[in-house]
Parts: structure tokens; C-alpha cells; sequence
């Protein structure tokens, strides 16, 4: 009997370090690692209830190892989390991985998975990762950050060569803004039913990658 | 007619208070962008706090769009004061310098003196809204330069440079309606208190509780959409992220409306009323 727990003990341990990172994660965080830089002109778009702001356009620089970079010659708001192509984010503390099996978006099977970080000095929680090993690149990512609520990304590649995305869609949730009473402009609608229910809400910006210029190590 | 108006004109930038006014005028302007230029950070954090957590921000928002947009805002309340104390103060000094009887005693027709005096009053609130809107450009873009401006109007507004001037261009051309309307009342206010102190205080009174009446709703549609003190904040409608071009329109076009049966009325009263 003994000997039978010891077997089981063995046989547990084997399963659980063998799913530890997902095999197919480290060949796409391979892949990303090659990227040693790019720059790429940034179309946005902000689909956010209270918020009118025309498209906007900058430009964004990437190096391996430091954040990116925006340039614009207005002003442009850009999102804190979606344009981290590296997944640096994710990567930066130790992990493990749990297969979630298969989901499909647009007709396309992905494989889906969670990140759970090890460490808690890590700023999310989970993350849920639908990859396209076909292809080697990420599909949609879902963070559930610890400070700043979850977010969707979700991307778009000109082709299936393509290592960086076209498009990115990224939905997050946002606190309705909180403006002192008639401060600046005209007399504003006080809706206390309105003001009760504002609470945080779900806000989308639309990115738009053109022009990439990628350098691979 | 063409000689009492330029006879107005001449006792209008003849007299001290004019000067002050205009100088109190450039003062506030001075003031706001001083500022501006030290607060206007904080303006724009308290505005940005909640986008803070979710976005990055490039580029800056204190500029020349928001400090021509913070002058406009004058239009509320410093501009139709001073430009009430101004022009009411024509007709009132007249009656305390008792300069109107010596006019009386001229060939002069009642109505066609007092309607040269709302022609000059036109004529100079135009002008003084014209040059605030002038100054406010030129230093405004000229000290912090062009970007995009930010309002917040129950929805949180961004309109590119020149959407920007565009908008702020057609809110100076409003809100001079709005202006000439006030400028008017306090005419005709001084046609019926003649004494400068009541008078003032008056129009003061009256400019007030046209604030107040415009931020109240009483649920009215005939009081949202015909009412006078709602009419003087259609300036602010250029601000909206569509423009509401007919709602623009219904409320000039009543507002001078208004303005002219003011002046009637003014005329019919001082054309009626004994000179003493």
C-alpha cells in the first residue's frame, strides 16, 4: 500500500511540473524575445461614453528591456496596458501556466491558457492567453490586474507571417469622471440617478499599427 | 441721426469710466492667464484624474486653445457687468450732469437721442467683444501656442487646434448677441431709474438672476426654449461635440428679438416719460 502512495506521489508531482509553462507560450515568448526594437506610426481611436476625442495619431518606439515609447505633436491618450507587444509585463515575475483547452474567435480555434504569476511582487493576478501556435503569436489576452481592474486585448495581424499585430482592440474598465460642480463651461446637468449609477464603466480604444519598422536580434 | 450718433460716440470714449472699464477688462484678462499659467495644471489633473489610471497622456493641454476658452468664460459674468456699467452710465450722467436738458432744449427728437445712444451701445459692445477676442488669440496662441482644447460639458470634449479656433471664433460671435442683449437692458434700466447708483445696482440685480435663471429647469419646455435667460449661454453650444446648428439659430434669433423689443420698450418709455 505504501509503495502505491509513493507510486501516486510520483506519478502527481511528474504531472504538475510538466504543466508548469506551456510549451507553446515559451516558443511565442521566443519568438517576441528575437524583436530588438521597432517603431510603428499609432492610429487611435477612444470608444468611451463620456469621453469625445477625434482620432489621434503618434508614434510609437520600442527597445528590448525598456518601455515604450510615444511621440505626438498633440495631445493623445494612451493606454496603460495594450501596447505591451513583448508581454514583458507578463513575463517579468515567474509563473505558471494552466492548460484551459480550446476556444474559438472568428471561425479560429485558439489555445487557451492561464498565467498565474509566482511572485507577488507581479501587478496581475491572472491572465488568460488565447495562442495561435500555428502562427506563434498571441491572439487575445484577458489581465486581471491587483490596482487597475482587468483588461482585453485583443489583436489583428496583416498576415500570417506578420510577428506584431495590425490591430489591437483594448477594453477596460473606467471610473466616470468626477468634475467639481460648474467648474469650467457650461452649467452642468446634475442627474443624482445618473451620478448613482456612473460607477466605472467599460471603455474601449481602438490601435492602429502602420509603417512598422521591426529589427530582429 | 448720423450726427447724434457721432455725437455719442464722442461722449462715450470722452468719459473716465469708459477707460476704467476697458482697463478692468484687460485686468481680469491679464489676471486669468497668470493664472492659468501657474494653475493650470491643476485644472487639467482634476479634470484628467479618473483617465489617469487606464492612459498615459502625451502632449499638454494647457495652451492657447484653453486660455482663449478660460478668457471666453468671462461672457458669464465680468464682461456684461462691465459693459452694463458702461452704457447704462451714458444715459445716467446725463440725467445727474442734467447735460440731457440742455440737449432737450435743441432741436432734437426724444426717440431718435435715445435710439442713437442703443446704436452706440451696440456698436460698442461689439467692439469691446471684438478686441477681447482679439487680445485673447493673440496672447493666448501667442504665449502658450496652439493644441487641442479640452471642455467639459456632462461629456468630456477634445477638439483639435483648429477645430478648436473654429469653434471659439463662432462662440465670440455668439455670445456678442448675448452681450448686446445685456448692454441693451441696461439702457432701458437706466431709462426708467435714471439715478446712476439705483441704476447699477439694478443691473447688477438683473444680471445675476439671469444666472441663476438660466441654471434653473423647471421642467418647462416652453421655459428651456423661450425664456430669455435661457438664450445667454448659446455661445457655450459650440462646445458640444456636434454643434446644434438650429437650436444655435432659434435661440439668436429670439435673443434678438428680445433685444429689440428691450430697446422699444426703452424708446417708448423715454419718448413718453418727462425729462427731469
Amino acid at each position: 500500500m505504501r509503495r502505491l502512495l509513493w507510486i501516486l506521489a510520483f506519478t502527481f508531482s511528474q504531472t504538475l511540473s510538466a504543466q508548469v509553462v506551456d510549451a507553446d507560450l515559451l516558443k511565442i515568448k521566443q519568438r517576441m524575445d528575437s524583436i530588438k526594437q521597432f517603431s510603428a506610426d499609432l492610429t487611435l481611436n477612444v470608444d468611451i461614453s463620456f469621453i469625445n476625442m477625434p482620432t489621434k495619431k503618434a508614434k510609437m518606439s520600442y527597445t528590448k528591456g525598456k518601455p515604450v515609447k510615444f511621440s505626438s505633436s498633440d495631445f493623445v491618450m494612451i493606454p496603460k496596458r495594450g501596447l505591451d507587444f513583448s508581454l514583458a509585463g507578463i513575463f517579468e515575475y515567474p509563473f505558471i501556466t494552466i492548460d484551459r483547452g480550446e476556444e474559438k474567435r472568428n471561425g479560429k480555434t485558439y489555445k487557451a491558457i492561464n498565467v498565474i504569476p509566482t511572485d507577488k511582487k507581479a501587478d496581475f493576478s491572472i491572465a488568460t492567453l488565447l495562442l495561435d501556435t500555428q502562427n506563434r503569436r498571441i491572439a487575445e489576452s484577458e489581465i486581471n490586474t491587483k490596482k487597475d481592474g482587468s483588461y482585453i486585448l485583443e489583436m489583428v495581424y496583416e498576415n500570417a507571417k506578420k510577428i506584431l499585430p495590425s490591430k489591437v482592440a483594448v477594453s477596460f474598465e473606467i471610473d466616470r469622471i468626477k468634475i467639481p460642480l460648474n467648474f469650467m463651461g457650461k452649467d452642468t446637468d446634475i442627474d443624482r440617478k445618473q451620478m448613482r449609477a456612473a460607477g466605472t464603466k467599460t471603455g474601449k480604444i481602438y490601435l492602429q499599427m502602420n509603417n512598422y519598422t521591426i529589427s530582429m536580434n | 441721426m448720423k450726427a447724434l450718433i457721432r455725437a455719442e460716440i464722442f461722449k462715450l470714449f470722452r468719459q473716465g469710466k469708459t477707460y476704467y472699464a476697458l482697463g478692468a477688462l484687460f485686468m481680469i484678462e491679464a489676471v486669468v492667464m497668470i493664472s492659468a499659467y501657474f494653475e493650470g495644471n491643476n485644472i487639467i489633473e482634476i479634470l484628467l484624474d479618473n483617465l489617469r489610471k487606464s492612459f498615459y497622456f502625451e502632449g499638454t493641454l494647457v495652451n492657447g486653445s484653453l486660455l482663449v476658452y478660460l478668457l471666453l468664460n468671462t461672457l458669464w459674468f465680468h464682461l456684461p457687468l462691465i459693459l452694463m456699467i458702461v452704457v447704462s452710465g451714458t444715459l445716467t450722467s446725463e440725467y445727474k450732469d442734467r447735460t440731457l436738458q440742455t440737449v432737450m432744449l435743441q432741436p432734437v427728437v426724444k426717440w431718435k437721442y435715445i435710439l442713437s445712444k442703443y446704436i452706440v451701445a451696440i456698436l460698442f459692445t461689439l467692439v469691446v467683444v471684438f478686441f477681447l477676442a482679439l487680445s485673447s488669440f493673440a496672447l493666448s496662441y501667442g504665449i502658450f501656442g496652439k493644441g487641442d482644447l479640452i471642455v467639459y460639458l456632462n461629456t468630456l470634449n477634445f477638439f483639435e487646434s483648429s477645430e478648436a479656433i473654429y469653434r471659439l471664433r463662432w462662440s465670440f460671435a455668439s455670445g456678442a448677441l448675448s452681450m448686446v442683449f445685456f448692454s441693451v437692458s441696461s439702457l432701458t434700466i437706466a431709462v426708467i431709474f435714471k439715478e446712476a447708483t439705483k441704476t447699477w445696482i439694478i443691473v447688477a440685480f438683473f444680471l445675476v438672476l439671469s444666472n441663476i435663471l438660466l441654471k434653473i429647469d423647471f421642467g418647462s419646455n416652453w421655459y428651456n426654449h423661450f425664456f430669455y435667460a435661457k438664450m445667454n449661454d448659446t455661445w457655450q453650444y459650440f462646445f458640444y461635440n456636434t454643434i446644434p446648428w438650429n437650436l444655435v439659430l432659434h435661440n439668436s434669433l429670439l435673443l434678438s428679438i428680445y433685444t429689440l423689443v428691450t430697446m422699444g420698450l426703452g424708446l417708448y418709455i423715454f419718448h413718453k416719460k418727462d425729462i427731469g
